[in-house]
Formats: C-alpha cells, structure tokens, sequence
C-alpha cells in the first residue's frame, strides 16, 4: 500500500496506521464487510495524484445552513480536512472570503475552466412557485443559476433531504413549489445524500469514492449511496433484540424507557428508514437519537414530515379516517367513542396521577 | 442538582439478549480457516445488535491474554491478545477517547502491529542519517 495520498499524509504527519485505522472505522461506518477497509485504503492510497485538483462548486437554495454546519463538523479533522483538501472548493457562500461580484466572478471561472468536470454539490430544494422568485441568488432563481451550472457539472451531489427529496420547503402545503434537484435536472448523473442534516462521513466517502475512482458509488432507487443507505435504523439498532423479545417502552418515562427498550410504540420509524446513524452516531461518536432516548423521525426518506406524526407508531395508519371512504361513517362513530374513551382516560390519569401517553395527546 | 438525582436506570448495560454466544461459534470458525489456511478475519462488533452487556459478557469469556499493544495514532487503539491465542479484541478510539470502531480479530498478528516495508525503508533512512552524523 503506497502511492500519493501516504506520502501526503505523512507530510502531515499522519502516518500509515493512523490512515489504516481511519478506513477500518469507516467502513464500519459504511457498513461494509472489516476487508473493505484494507482494500479502501489501498485504492485511496494508490489514487493518482491529480496535476489540478478537482473543482467542486457548492449552490445553495432554500435551506438552512445545517447542511453545512454538519459537514464542517466531521469528527476526525486531520484526515477528513486532508480529503477535502484534495478537492478545490471554488464557490460555497457560506465558507468563502469573497463576496457579492467577485463571487460571482469565481462562480463562473470555475464553471469556464473545469467544464464537463466540476462537481456541483447543492444543498436546499428548489422552488418553481412565481416563476422562482421565492429564492434568488445575484438576481438569479434558484431554478436558473441550477440549470446553468448543472450543465457543464461532471456529476451532482444533492446534500440533505431538502436538495434530494424537497426537504422541509416542500412539506405540505408547500407554498413556495419547493422541487428536488432530480425533478429539474434529468440529464446528469446525480447521487442523493439525504438526511436533515446529513452524516459528515457519508459526504467524505462518496467524495473519497469519486476522488478514487472518478465516478459516484453504487446507490439504491432512490439515489442513494448504498453503502451508507443500505440497511434501515432499525437492522442496526442497537435497542433490535429489545424488538425482537417483544419489550416495547410504552411512554417515555415508564420502566421500559428506563431500561432501554424498544422505542417503536412511540413512533421510532427505524424500520423504514436507511441511515447509517445507529452505526456512525453523532457529536463525533457522543450518541445518536435512540441512544438519548427518542425514538427516529426517518429524516432520510423522502416526505417525512407529512408521515403522519413522529409519535405515531408506524402500525397506527396515518390517517384511519381516509383509507377506505366507505368506512368513514363507521371510522367516524368509532372516532367519536375513542374520543370519549381519551378524555376519560386523561382525566382518569389526571386523577390518579398516571401517565398520560403521547397517543391520547395526539387525539 | 447532579446527574444521579434523575431516575434513570441505565437498564441496557445488565440485559443480556443472548447475541454473544452465537459469536464464540462465529470466532471458534474463523480459528480453523486461520490454522488450515492462515486466512485472517474480522467481525465489526459494531455492526451487531449487542448491549453493552453482551459485550461485556464476550470480553469475560474470551478472558485476557499475555499481549496488549496500544497505538497512538489519532487517538489511542489497543489491540489486545485474548485468552484464546490468535483471538484479538480491537478497539479504535478518536482523539477525544472516545470509541470509534471495535473488531474481533483472527490472526498470528494483527496487520495494524506490522511495520510496513516503506516505513522500515524510511526508518533505515533515518538511522543511516543519525550514524553519519556520528562522524
């Protein structure tokens, strides 16, 4: 194992077990199989040294800078840094020292020079609602400057959930036609890396993957990189053999949320959601959201905001009144006695000062 | 008011969900093909469904060997012999100490420990470098 990227790192005074040890965590991380990481590091190792370093071009529409603020926070800065320093970051609002026209003037530089190589990564969706005018950039709509850019773009990263899927914006009503990056741009390839925000090292992966090997890794049907988005929450989770003895907590203050069990009956939705948090975790390792006790809101699947509720238990329908219309008016009847059932439940709880759950505050 | 003044019971680290055992099996496997065939393997333990206890359960049964060796290298690793020789329990920490990957290992020794031929090659540099300042 020996090649460009080594004698860089040892350059900084990173050495080769200290590189072999970061590929063994991240394919644990990527869910990949304990060799991968030996082969990772080989083939990262042994990656051309480019003449130029790629250019990367980073657009943002309607979002909320959390993308950027969880990328900027990888949890291992020497080598992830050095990653990133193998890429030439030529446009990213929030990161660059340049303002208002030389901005611009570096935007389209970069986009003239690397034509048909650039990586364009955007985060934020984009709305089509007013001919764009809900988000615009140096007298650009959003909808605009991406099919601009996207044009001379090798390949796209859409980071976050907003970018892949029409994030938060497009959560119903979505008063601004909020759109993904895939429903405007068709002629690109385009890698999903959803997620609200998403996990620093699935962006260091597919960019250590295209540095590689010059194209994007293998994703599922929705686009994304399946070594990251392969297996749900809830195949990983470390609470699953709770799960599978049938020890659910029931609110979030009884004994089986004191003693870790499964979160599921108070609207965990792990089981349809591909992430790779129960494996990476968050804060650098610290915890992840079902280690603290609450359960997934599935913030990597496409519209999890309008699923229904996040305290909902994924076997409760979403909205039982609507499935079949013949059933409404029996839906209702049933609705109005579950209703009486709830209020007396809750005074009854008031009363002997039981639990309230979270399912009879929702009704 | 201190952490121990809320009533959480960390319930977690004392269940047992009886995932480990099937690993000794798992190990025992890896142990053959390493005799027969000198194969080295891993297991991610954090690609696992276990509890602390269980992991806690594994380290006592494989017991402690007569070898650990520790890296520093962002943040510290130990690589740690267990009472089954050729069976090494890994564990990766990040600068903050914090405990990034943990493997079950199968080999004579473990690749990491190994010095690689360029690094011996830079070493031999170095000393030849210290010799001529000698004269």
């Amino acid at each position: 194992m020996q090649g460009p990227l080594i004698d860089t790192l040892a350059r900084y005074g990173v050495s080769r077990r200290s590189f072999l040890k970061y590929c063994a965590t991240l394919a644990s991380m990527m869910a990949l199989p304990p060799s991968a990481g030996r082969a990772m590091a080989e083939a990262m190792a042994a990656a051309p040294a480019a003449a130029k370093r790629p250019s990367v071009i980073w657009l943002p529409f309607q979002e909320c800078t959390g993308c950027t603020e969880s990328i900027t926070r990888s949890h291992s800065p020497s080598i992830e840094g050095m990653i990133f320093d193998m890429v030439s970051l030529d446009y990213q609002e929030t990161l660059m020292a340049a303002a208002g026209h030389q901005a611009e003037e570096a935007l389209h530089n970069a986009m003239k020079e690397n034509e048909g190589k650039y990586l364009l990564i955007v985060d934020g969706s984009v709305p089509l609602g007013l001919d764009g005018a809900y988000s615009c950039i140096a007298g650009k709509s959003n909808l605009e400057a991406l099919k601009e850019v996207a044009k001379g773009a090798a390949a796209i990263v859409a980071m976050g959930s907003c970018a892949a899927y029409g994030g938060i914006p497009k959560a119903n009503p979505n008063p601004t036609g909020a759109v993904s990056v895939s429903d405007v741009i068709k002629d690109k390839p385009i890698i999903n890396i959803p997620g609200c925000p998403p996990i620093p090292v699935v962006m260091t992966g597919v960019l250590a993957h295209f540095l590689t090997f010059g194209s994007l890794p293998e994703m599922d049907k929705l686009g994304r990189p399946k070594a990251f988005y392969g297996e749900t929450i809830h195949d990983r989770c470390y609470r699953r053999p709770f799960y599978d003895q049938g020890k659910f907590a029931k609110t979030f203050d009884d004994e089986g949320a004191r003693k870790g069990w499964c979160l599921f009956e108070l609207g965990c939705k792990g089981p349809v959601t591909y992430n790779a948090c129960a494996t990476v975790k968050w804060n650098g390792g610290t915890s992840w959201p079902v280690e603290s006790g609450h359960g997934c809101l599935g913030c990597s699947e496409p519209d999890f905001w309008d699923g229904g509720g996040f305290y909902k238990a994924l076997s409760m329908p979403a909205d039982p009144l609507k499935v079949v219309a013949g059933a409404v008016a029996v839906g209702a009847a049933a609705g109005v006695a579950v209703s009486f059932a709830n209020r007396a439940k809750k005074s009854g709880a008031k009363g002997g000062h039981e639990t309230t759950t979270l399912a009879d505050l929702e009704k | 008011m201190s952490l121990a003044d809320i009533p959480v019971i960390q319930g977690v680290a004392s269940s047992l969900t009886g995932n480990a055992p099937i690993l000794l099996r798992e190990i025992a496997e890896h142990l053959r093909r390493l005799l027969d065939c000198g194969e080295t393997a891993a297991i991610d333990l954090q690609a696992l469904p276990l509890t602390p206890a269980d992991r806690a359960w594994l380290r006592e049964r494989l017991g402690n060997g007569e070898i650990r060796v520790a890296l520093e290298a962002e943040g510290q690793s130990t690589l740690e012999e267990t009472g089954c020789q050729g069976v090494w329990w890994v564990t990766h920490h990040n600068e903050k100490g914090a405990v990034v990957s943990e493997f079950i290992e199968t080999a004579f020794v473990p690749e990491l420990v190994k010095a690689h031929p360029d690094d011996v090659q830079s070493g031999l540099e170095h000393l030849e470098l210290l010799i001529s300042d000698l004269c």
